[in-house]
């Protein structure tokens, strides 16, 4: 009902309005979208109306502006201080937003900007949607001091309190520099956009510092996250690209740690049964085959979301669907380093399980591992804790947990890679499974030694040994004798066997006893 | 005796009016059908109209077709709406065991706590 007290707005009050709505849309101005098109990139708002629903996003703090006068900072003021918040629909999923806008003070973090972020991150928190940062940043704005170091912090505080709630995921489209980093890495996956870069430090503190000469690229590019860092899950060409694999990757998760991701109508029958998968495994020890051959066999067709691919590329890990159900891949990769075990392949498998696990995502675990990646290195650098992070992750998760062994399950890692004692649901086997404490070799080493040294033949000896223990041991059989595997299966009755089990435990529930947090090994 | 003939009449004129209604509305519909239906000159001329004069080019069917296939395989990735099952979150679809235990589950965690 209209309010016959308060005046009517006039044209002048409109026009006031909407002159500061434009001034906000324009950023930095002309000149400075030109520029920012012109290295390749996209402004936020642009990149906001590639990433949601058309008409679907809700401004917040467009109109605000930091009050710092220092350094000439009274002079430029710009509506939106260099950040674009709010929320809109991916796909209709209500989801939150940021976009650092780089042409307004290079999309330098201000007091202002974490004010507008924080104010989203919160919503987002109470309501119970993912938030999506676009980041495109020269770091903290320094002409306001402590005040931006501060400002950091108020973000972080946040992210890590959303942190399993609600799917965190972050952008990087452009420059982000310094404390801006820890933004991002303490979200649940990031995904960065050709040319840009991420680092704590850039090229020119590091040369002054360390004397080393290094590029932008060469020192925090797509390159270096994607394969040595490991700080990045997913990369792309273009700024579009990136966007659109974000709301890939929004697919598979759920809005909230209360609630299941969205399936979809099937469209590969659950039945299916591919006999390519009978002889994929080759009958020599030696040889390799590529387990994405597998993953791609067995679940929907083109479903496999392959998540940090390039590092620590003997483990993979990724979302996929089955019978249009979200599912968390873990596999060891025997064809890289025969899908053994090193640090960084057991820090990419342990922090996927943890994330399956927040967000209600039931992980299915393809096992082809002769162990722990042996070494001086390896000890030195701590394979040990490194280690015990599959181990910590496979026990604490609560989500329904299958596995299946595909080839070699060798003693450590037999056990660290989802083996049923570790509350693993279901275990499967296929008829090439190797199930033993260690490898043939060194098992007839360690346990005929003697008889080896004292035989007419100590080689002939060896080999028959050998033989003799691969016969006994080398079969998935005296596993499933035992009960530590449900049931041995033919490879091509693996997806309708996975279809009927993760039905039969969608509505598993498991509780952990209370406690403030655990304490996972670092 | 009055009475009876008095509704008698009543019931013939009751009668003939519902009746009366009935065939001016059979007669106004037959008209409007009448008007509806299209002239037999015209539906044999305006099929020849709308026929292409050549057909269509296989390379563009071709292309439209795998347009049309990308696009709805990038949808189905994306989860969106028209290929899953339920709205994200749905009530409808939510398993009272599953809730319960989810919020057992949570049970540490309090919203607004900092």
């Amino acid at each position: 009902m209209e309010d016959r007290d308060s005046p009517a707005p006039t044209n002048a009050h409109l026009e006031t309005l909407r002159e500061l709505r434009a001034r906000a849309v324009q950023g930095g101005g002309a000149r400075r979208i030109e520029q920012q098109h012109a290295r390749g990139r996209l402004t936020a708002r642009e990149r906001l109306d590639a990433l949601l629903d058309a008409g679907s996003f809700q401004e917040l703090g467009a109109l605000a502006t930091h009050s710092v006068s220092d350094f000439g900072l009274a002079d430029q003021r710009f509506p939106g201080d260099g950040v674009v918040t709010g929320f809109g629909k991916v796909n209709g999923r209500r989801v939150a937003v940021f976009a650092h806008d780089f042409t307004v003070l290079g999309g330098s973090f201000s007091e202002v900007q974490s004010r507008k972020i924080t104010r989203i991150q919160h919503l987002a928190l109470e309501s119970g949607i993912p938030l999506i940062g676009l980041n495109d940043s020269g770091g903290a704005r320094i002409q306001e001091g402590v005040r931006s170091l501060a400002a950091y912090g108020e973000v972080f505080v946040r992210n890590v309190m959303a942190s399993g709630v609600i799917p965190q995921i972050s952008l990087i489209l452009g420059p982000c520099a310094g404390g801006a980093v820890y933004s991002p890495a303490l979200t649940d996956f990031v995904i960065m956009a050709q040319g840009a870069s991420m680092f704590l430090t850039g090229p020119d503190v590091v040369r002054a510092i360390t004397g080393e000469a290094v590029s932008a690229e060469d020192l925090g590019g797509t390159g270096v996250h994607m394969a040595r860092s490991g700080v990045a899950h997913l990369e792309a060409p273009t700024d579009i690209a990136a966007l659109d694999l974000a709301k890939r990757l929004l697919g598979y998760l759920p809005q909230n740690n209360s609630e299941d991701p969205p399936p979809i109508v099937p469209y590969d029958p659950a039945d299916r049964s591919d006999t390519a998968l009978d002889t994929l495994i080759p009958d020599v020890e030696q040889h390799t085959y590529d387990m994405h051959e597998v993953i791609e066999r067995v679940f929907d067709r083109g479903s496999f979301l392959e998540l940090q691919s390039a590092f620590a590329p003997n483990a993979l890990v990724g979302f996929a669907r089955l019978d249009g159900f979200s599912v968390g891949i873990v596999a060891n990769q025997p064809a890289h380093m025969a899908g053994a075990l090193d640090l960084d392949a057991s820090d990419k498998i342990a922090r996927f399980i943890r994330i399956c696990d927040a967000y209600n995502i039931p992980v299915v675990t393809f096992v082809d591992c002769p162990g722990f990646l042996p070494g001086v290195d390896q000890e030195y650098r701590g394979v040990i804790r490194h280690g015990a992070k599959i181990i910590y992750a496979y026990c604490e998760a609560t989500v329904p947990k299958i596995s299946i062994v595909t080839r070699k399950a060798m003693g450590g890692a037999y056990v660290a890679m989802s083996s049923k004692q570790m509350r693993t649901d279901l275990a499967f086997a296929w008829p090439t499974a190797q199930i033993a404490v260690m490898g043939a070799e060194p098992a007839v080493r360690v346990l005929y030694r003697s008889e080896v040294k004292e035989a007419s033949d100590p080689a002939a000896k060896e080999r028959e040994l050998v033989a003799y223990y691969r016969d006994k041991f080398f079969n998935p059989y005296r596993a499933a004798d035992v009960g530590q595997i449900d049931e041995v299966i033919e490879p091509h009755e693996t997806r309708p066997r996975l279809v009927r089990a993760l039905e039969l435990l969608r509505t598993k529930v498991l509780q952990n006893p209370p406690k403030k947090h655990g304490l996972i090994p670092s | 005796m009055d009475n009876l003939g008095w509704g008698l009449q009543m019931t013939a004129l009751g009668m003939g009016l519902v009746f009366g209604l009935l065939a001016l509305l059979w007669g106004l519909l037959t008209l409007m059908l009448r008007f509806d239906t299209p002239h037999p000159e015209r539906s044999a001329v305006a099929p020849s109209e709308t026929v292409p004069e050549a057909p269509l080019d296989p390379a563009l069917v071709a292309a439209i077709s795998v347009a049309v296939l990308a696009h709805n395989a990038q949808r189905r990735a994306e989860a969106a709406p028209g290929m899953r099952i339920h709205w994200p979150g749905s009530l409808l679809h939510a398993s009272r065991w599953v809730a319960a235990g989810r919020a057992r589950q949570n049970h540490s965690w309090q919203r607004g706590r900092r």
